[in-house]
């Protein structure tokens, strides 16, 4: 551990991680933190590496490509409230980034038909969308075909 | 996620010398007990615990008291203090905690670590939710109201990671399914052959529960089929009578909302035998917790906690004679028994359909019946699991009693998206 602690000036004027992530959205970009020591990508970004459990991490930007790995439909008891009433056609899944991290998604345009055909060839590629939800811009994903 | 824990010893050990249970319930629409309070409920659990150890609320030194939404179901930030004149506890030291559906074992963990650093002798702990209804209005306590979808659905989001996860892909959608789809593809099995898994399981744990006193739905699938007129159980089960509300689970794997509260006494093991003639030793806790954001995080942090406890005692799956899974999911119910190693890898949905997993087979599980026919009263189902534990080694579980005497007891909690504990519970008697 560094013999550097954080000084209360820095404190007084912290950065603000959260809103730089949602607002970096809005602009088209995904940002994330890379550990200083291991390397690895804190997706979505947190101060700490949660790989290897480092102290300190930095800000690096991802494409928002990846591969879908899995995915399941949801039913009336784990539907997507806020994607039902926009009548959305959704589907749940993994996405690997291409620089390294996984979460669980959101993949717009996969309906029952398409999802029967894309199942036994996953993994398949997903591109970024950025989604206006109105009071805020997230992150979804779609079949990059 | 770093994978380094290794648990200590407790400075002294800590076993459980009295249990306590309300039955599960439904307080809005059974007339037997609308009306019935939090601190009522929690209030019996914990008197007959007492009782049970031959303690008198005088002795009891400390308490805690769990739920999982305290806010929304009972209208209070603070149960602890709002419940405690009812057992004779006024004025002695007591926490709240909630933990979503896994505040019930937690509620062990707390109290152990309270009795195991020497700061308490008797100590008592609890879990009680009113799944059922909410607060009717700013009224006493006892005017309550059904739980509405439109009250209960937006206010789930908040297990969710409110910075980033519920807004991105860690809301809804993966918790119920990602397991089990997994699981299908990993070992080649059908949507097909997954129904007849998951109603298999649904089916047995509703005979335990039809066994079972204190559980809030207890009529077996048989007699249920034969009334809506099918000569056979399994087309019942596949029938509209059970319809599909994810895209594996259908209604018999989903947990039943209930009402209720348990509770238990611990103390410290050396002086176990002078409250109980069958002190139940809590051996172990492995702890890991993953937000929903996580890809499989259900069966990456349920292996993580049972390493911890294995590591801790130095058993292994193989010396487990019983295992309680909170299966809230009905899917969970098998599959955290394999991660666990409590069926074998890529062979629990054959020991499913063959009913082995029943309390009377050869590797049972849930002898109370599960979220899905006991009944899921949100934090309390874990203390729930607890009693029925105690009770199955004991050996006082009657006509659900398991073929062997169990000496050793996992359970594996889980919830609030998702907090998962693993407990090792030995008789020591």
């Amino acid at each position: 551990m560094s013999t550097e602690r954080m000084k209360t000036e820095e404190f007084w004027n912290p950065e603000h991680m959260v809103e730089k992530f949602w607002n970096g959205l809005k602009d088209g970009v995904i940002y994330a933190r890379k550990c200083k020591e291991c390397g690895a990508i804190e997706f979505p970004p947190h101060l700490a590496c949660n790989s290897c459990g480092y102290h300190e991490t930095e800000w690096i930007t991802l494409s928002g490509k990846g591969q879908l790995k899995s995915f399941v439909f949801t039913g009336v008891l784990n539907a997507r409230l806020e994607l039902e009433d926009r009548g959305l056609k959704y589907v749940c899944g993994e996405v690997q980034l291409d620089e390294g991290p996984s979460i669980n998604a959101v993949i717009l345009g996969i309906n029952k038909k398409k999802g029967r055909e894309i199942d036994p060839k996953l993994p398949v590629r997903v591109r970024p969308v950025f989604y206006d939800m109105g009071r805020y811009t997230t992150l979804f994903f779609e079949l990059d075909e | 996620m770093v994978r380094n824990v290794k648990l200590g010893k407790n400075l002294r050990s800590v076993s459980i010398v009295g249990i306590g249970a309300t039955p599960f319930l439904n307080g809005v629409e059974n007339p037997t007990y609308k009306g019935l309070t939090n601190g009522e409920l929690f209030g019996h659990a914990a008197l007959d615990a007492m009782k049970d150890a031959g303690v008198e609320p005088r002795d009891v030194q400390y308490f805690f008291h769990g739920s999982a939404n305290p806010h929304v179901l009972n209208g209070c930030i603070t149960p602890n203090l709002q419940v405690a004149d009812w057992f004779g506890m006024r004025g002695k030291g007591s926490l709240s905690h909630s933990e979503g559906c896994c505040t019930g074992y937690i509620a062990l963990e707390e109290a152990v670590f309270a009795v195991a650093s020497g700061a308490y002798d008797i100590v008592l702990t609890g879990a009680c939710d009113q799944g059922t209804g909410m607060p009717d209005g700013n009224t006493p306590d006892h005017m309550r109201v059904p739980l509405t979808t439109e009250v209960l659905f937006p206010d789930l989001d908040s297990i969710f990671d409110r910075a980033y996860g519920r807004y991105l892909g860690g809301g809804p959608g993966m918790n119920h399914d990602d397991w089990i789809n997994y699981y299908a593809k990993e070992n080649n099995l059908t949507p097909e052959q997954i129904d007849d898994i998951l109603i298999h399981q649904a089916y047995h744990f509703r005979r335990a529960a039809a066994l079972c006193p204190r559980a809030i739905r207890r009529k077996p699938y048989d007699e249920l089929a034969a009334e809506a007129g099918y000569d056979n159980v399994w087309d019942y089960m596949k029938s509209p009578h059970n319809p599909k509300m994810t895209q594996y689970l259908r209604t018999s794997s989903d947990s039943c909302v209930a009402d209720g509260a348990a509770a238990c006494i611990v103390v410290p093991t050396e002086i176990a035998k002078e409250f109980n003639d069958k002190p139940v030793e809590v051996l172990g806790t492995g702890a890991s917790v993953l937000d929903a954001i996580v890809p499989h995080l259900e069966k990456q942090a349920t292996a993580e906690a049972a390493r911890q406890v294995f590591e801790l005692t130095g058993l292994t799956a193989d010396d487990m004679d019983l295992l309680y899974v909170n299966d809230f999911i009905g899917s969970s119910a098998f599959l955290a028994a394999e991660e666990i190693g409590y069926l074998p890898k890529g062979e629990g949905w054959k020991y499913v359909l063959d009913g082995r997993i029943a309390f009377d087979g050869d590797k049972p599980m849930n002898t109370n019946g599960g979220r899905t026919s006991y009944g899921h009263a949100f934090g309390a189902s874990g203390m729930a699991d607890i009693f029925e534990a105690v009770t199955q080694m004991r050996g006082e579980a009657g006509e659900r009693q398991i073929k062997k005497l169990p000496k050793h007891v996992f359970l594996r909690g889980f919830g609030g998206a998702q907090n998962v504990r693993a407990l090792i519970l030995e008789a020591n008697f």
